[in-house]
């Protein structure tokens, strides 16, 4: 029972269960570093410097314009390149996970494996 | 296969075993395998052994099975379509079972598991109980099996947990009505304690998810918010990351109420209005958690806001005057509106709508920030302040969306209860019986009056933690907890001093005042009945009208209760009825304590366990002795703010002069006046003295009859002792001879006041001669003095020096 037991949970409910993981780790990580936040606010104002309507003279209003666009550019380069990071980390966990995901069904077998690999005989040369 | 088999051999059965043997240290073993396995695979490859390669293979097998244990074996979930009971049995019970299952074996079972364990703890239903009735006939199982199948079912439960086990072996119990009993519980309670074990263990499964909360750029589209750190308080800082959620079940609608608030074009803004205690504060710390959850399903514009509530206290501290609060306050705001994610708290808002002490208005400033519904803010007050505000400014009142928080039912107070007392015992380091809960209930409903449910249940269990047994908090804690604090007796008398003082309450009253048997014995019945649990709950403890002349000891009575049954004369609350002779007196009666602290409700608020004596009671006006129907019929009495204050631990005592020509007259004709007592009531309604719904309020009306020469000379005797118990500090006692006794009767009583000026006249005859004594160097410290007949009739020699004396004390009642 104990074989079977641990078998037939690895191979159904435990392979379904990692890729369960998965996704939850890339929700976290997604969450982490605020992807659709950032994509959604990627051109406003960083902190709302410079943020509201601004009256009086011309030179003021476009004094006003000018502190609001930077603000703005600033925004979106620190925007943009959190994103960027935070998409190579998503990149890099789904490879790891992907990757863990198809060694799962290899596990069970690792011990004949390592074992017909003893018989063979190779290990790696050093020098 | 029915449900009511149990099949050992069953894959879940089989799992269950495995889990609870991987559970224990052999899981740590596992892993130490693992690793060291692994180590040693590490150390062949470099050491170039091919049989690296096998070593690592192996040490996968540890893993697995650990991946298994904490995957599937450790919460096993129960089979969607069962078949027999182990299909939905709780894995730690189903582990431990054998063969051949008997209730026996299961009632030691409970004892060992965590299920069981609670309920041991929570309810003191441990396993011992269970092992002192439980038969060990495998046949009985069938039974327990169905049982428990059944309440499965009733309860919607997806499985067979050890509160359902624990309350199928009680069903099965034929006196387990009785048993309960013993435990304050019933099997209503047994129910609920199985909801509140699933309940606490779904808030463990959900602090495992980890929480989503928006991330490190959360924040990067709002503005930076300095004056509002300084001057307020984040509450969303404050409760995200917490160990346990704010928002509980009942709050549900509420909450959902403050985010349509908040949501679409109108009015940026709510008004929480409810009385203190009712939870406001915990529904704005809900609101600020859920605002912060990602995963809330909420209105964009609200997701990720955050509440800060405003410190009247420190914005005054740095800016006390008029304009430099004004200004500023209009920078915070401007501040919270600039940086577009934050909802401003007014928590108790009436400070910043009223100068005083700790408080300014400023609603010149907030009204048109409320008006336009720019920035978003929510106020919290209680419902007479907001009347107040309302009517004092009715442009602010209806510039709010008002959200009316009424107090919780039971069932509602107890769930938050349980949840709330999670916090209590880790501060606390105690556990919290279900009984103490529903006894912080009973008792804070009937004591705490300056808060509502739950905050005063909640308030109650607080201080209880102080008086828990070992650890443990108890229904008795709670009581102790009550009676300390408020210095009443709510529990049934338990002790010997108690019990013999319940017992022999009569003579300890005649200890201080000489017969009335009648009216003695009355009120005595009627503590009995109370500290043996025997009387109403929902009625004051007695309700007597004590008629008759002026000087026979109705006012003494009330006095020697207050002393002997509730520790003390300042146990009495006393009230001149004639005080109260128009109808606009009703106001003071019930007037709030701080505006009067001597009106009755004030005092009884304060002192509920007294004797309340309510002192000439004819000459009040009848509307006050119409407010005083519902207080003698269900000891409730509503003061001017309209709460609730219980006169149930209370004796009322209404005294009367009211026909006492008419007693004496039937006295002189020779009428035993306890025997003609109903006549004489009638005819006190027949004159009009009193309305008969106003007597028949009163659970006995007892006429005290004037007092004869021999009762009078048992008088003397009594104040006699008074003198000796003051001379005591001198060392010196006084002895009167029954000559001189007599003389002092006939001296000291007066037709019209009764013996009232007779203590008087003993106290003059006796002390100066006393004095005179004592000056005179002719008694010295240990002596005693005998005073004869010569020596009273020489200060008291003249009937009119007996007189004057008495002329001293001419106002009745006083």
């Amino acid at each position: 029972m104990f074989f079977v037991g641990l078998l037939s949970w690895w191979y159904g409910e435990g392979w379904r269960g990692r890729l369960h993981i998965m996704a939850n780790r890339l929700a976290a990580t997604t969450d982490y570093f605020s992807i659709s936040l950032l994509l959604s606010t990627l051109f406003a104002p960083f902190r709302q410097i410079s943020a509201g309507s601004v009256g009086g003279s011309i030179s003021n209003q476009a004094r006003a314009l000018v502190d609001k666009t930077i603000s703005r550019l600033i925004g979106a380069i620190v925007r943009i390149s959190m994103v960027i990071i935070g998409l190579l980390v998503i990149v890099f966990q789904i490879i790891i996970n992907v990757f863990l995901l198809l060694f799962w069904p290899l596990i069970p077998i690792l011990p004949v494996l390592g074992l017909i690999m003893t018989i063979i005989g190779w290990v790696p040369l050093w020098r | 296969m029915a449900i009511i088999d149990f099949k050992y051999t069953s894959p879940r059965s089989e799992k269950a075993r495995i889990s609870l043997q991987l559970g224990g240290t052999w899981k740590k073993v596992l892993i130490a395998i693992a690793v060291l396995l692994f180590v040693s695979s590490i150390a062949l490859l470099i050491a170039s052994y091919s049989a690296a390669w096998v070593v690592l293979g192996l040490a996968f097998i540890p893993v697995m099975i650990v991946k298994w244990y904490n995957g599937e074996l450790k919460n096993l979930i129960p089979v969607t379509k069962p078949s027999s009971i182990d299909d939905v049995l709780d894995s730690s019970i189903l582990g431990l079972l054998s063969h051949q299952p008997t209730p026996y074996e299961i009632a030691g079972i409970l004892g060992v598991v965590p299920g069981g364990q609670f309920f041991a703890a929570r309810f003191g239903i441990g396993s011992q109980f269970f092992l002192q009735f439980a038969s060990k006939d495998t046949k009985d199982m069938a039974a327990i099996w169905q049982s428990a199948w059944n309440i499965k079912e009733r309860l919607n439960s997806n499985h067979v947990s050890p509160g359902i086990l624990i309350a199928a072996l009680l069903e099965a119990m034929p006196d387990q009505q009785k048993l309960l009993a013993h435990l304050q519980l019933d099997m209503n309670d047994i129910y609920a304690g199985i909801g509140w074990y699933d309940h606490l263990h779904s808030l463990i499964n959900k602090q495992n998810v980890p929480k989503r909360t928006g991330g490190i750029a959360r924040d990067w589209s709002f503005g930076w918010t300095p004056l509002l750190d300084r001057f307020g308080n984040n509450i969303s800082q404050t409760v995200s990351g917490g160990l346990l959620s704010t928002e509980l079940e009942v709050h549900a609608d509420i909450l959902n109420q403050l985010i349509k608030s908040f949501d679409g074009s109108g009015r940026q803004n709510a008004a929480l209005i409810g009385p203190t205690g009712v939870g406001k504060t915990q529904i704005i710390h809900a609101f600020a958690e859920r605002l912060l959850d990602a995963t809330a399903t909420i209105p964009d514009g609200l997701r990720f806001n955050q509440v800060y509530t405003l410190d009247a206290g420190a914005l005054l501290s740095v800016a006390p005057g008029r304009g430099e609060i004004e200004a500023l306050l209009n920078r915070i705001l401007n501040e919270a509106y600039r940086s577009k994610n934050i909802i401003i708290c007014f928590e108790d808002a009436q400070v910043f709508f009223e100068d005083g002490v700790g408080s300014v208005d400023i609603s010149s400033i907030l009204l048109p920030v409320l008006t336009a519904g720019n920035l978003r803010m929510i106020l919290t007050m209680d419902e007479q302040r907001f009347l107040k505000i309302s009517s004092s400014r009715p442009e602010l009142a209806n510039a709010l969306n008002r959200i009316m928080i009424t107090q919780t039912n039971k069932q509602d107070t107890l769930s938050i209860l349980e949840d709330q007392i999670i916090l209590l015992e880790f501060s606390q380091k105690v556990t919290y019986m279900y009984q103490s809960l529903e006894e912080a209930y009973r008792l804070s409903e009937r004591y705490i009056h300056d808060l509502v449910m739950p905050g005063r249940a909640l308030k109650l269990l607080e201080a209880a933690a102080s008086f828990s047994e070992q650890g443990l908090v108890t229904a008795h804690s709670v009581q102790q907890a009550i009676e300390k604090t408020m210095n009443i007796k709510v529990g049934v008398a338990s002790s010997d001093q108690d019990r013999d003082k319940l017992l022999n309450l009569e003579s300890l009253i005649h200890e201080r005042m000489i017969n009335q048997t009648h009216a003695v014995s009355a009120v005595s019945d009627a503590l009995r009945r109370a500290r043996s649990g025997v009387r109403n709950q929902n009625r004051p403890i007695g309700t007597f009208m004590f008629l008759g002349p002026t000087g026979v000891g109705k006012t003494e009575l009330a006095k020697a209760l207050a002393d002997v049954y509730f520790g003390g004369e300042d146990h009495m609350i006393r009230i001149d009825m004639n005080e109260f002779v128009s109808s606009d007196d009703v106001m003071r009666l019930i007037a709030d304590g701080s505006d009067d602290p001597n009106s009755l409700t004030a005092q009884v608020m304060k002192n509920p366990f007294s004797v309340v004596l309510l002192d000439e009671i004819e000459k009040a006006h009848p509307s006050v002795l119409t407010t005083l129907l519902q207080l003698l019929d269900e000891g409730i009495l509503r003061d001017v703010k309209n709460r609730e204050v219980s006169f149930r631990d209370s004796i009322i005592i209404a005294t009367s002069n009211a026909g006492a020509d008419r007693i004496r007259e039937y006295i002189e004709q020779g009428y035993d006046i306890e025997k003609i007592e109903d006549q004489f009531v009638n005819e006190l309604i027949n004159s009009n003295q009193f309305k008969p719904e106003f007597l028949n309020r009163f659970d006995e009306i007892v006429t005290f009859r004037p007092l004869k020469k021999d009762e009078l000379v048992q008088v003397v005797d009594l104040i006699l002792a008074g003198i000796n118990k003051t001379l005591s500090l001198q060392k010196v006692s006084v002895v009167v001879n029954e000559d001189a006794k007599l003389y002092l009767v006939d001296a000291g009583y007066d037709p019209r006041l009764g013996a009232r000026p007779m203590r008087r006249v003993v106290q003059k005859a006796v002390e100066n001669t006393v004095a005179k004594q004592m000056l005179a160097g002719t008694v010295e410290a240990g002596g005693t003095i005998t005073i004869t007949l010569d020596e009273v009739s020489a200060i008291v020699s003249i009937k009119q020096q007996a007189d004057s004396i008495v002329t001293e004390n001419t106002q009745p009642n006083k």
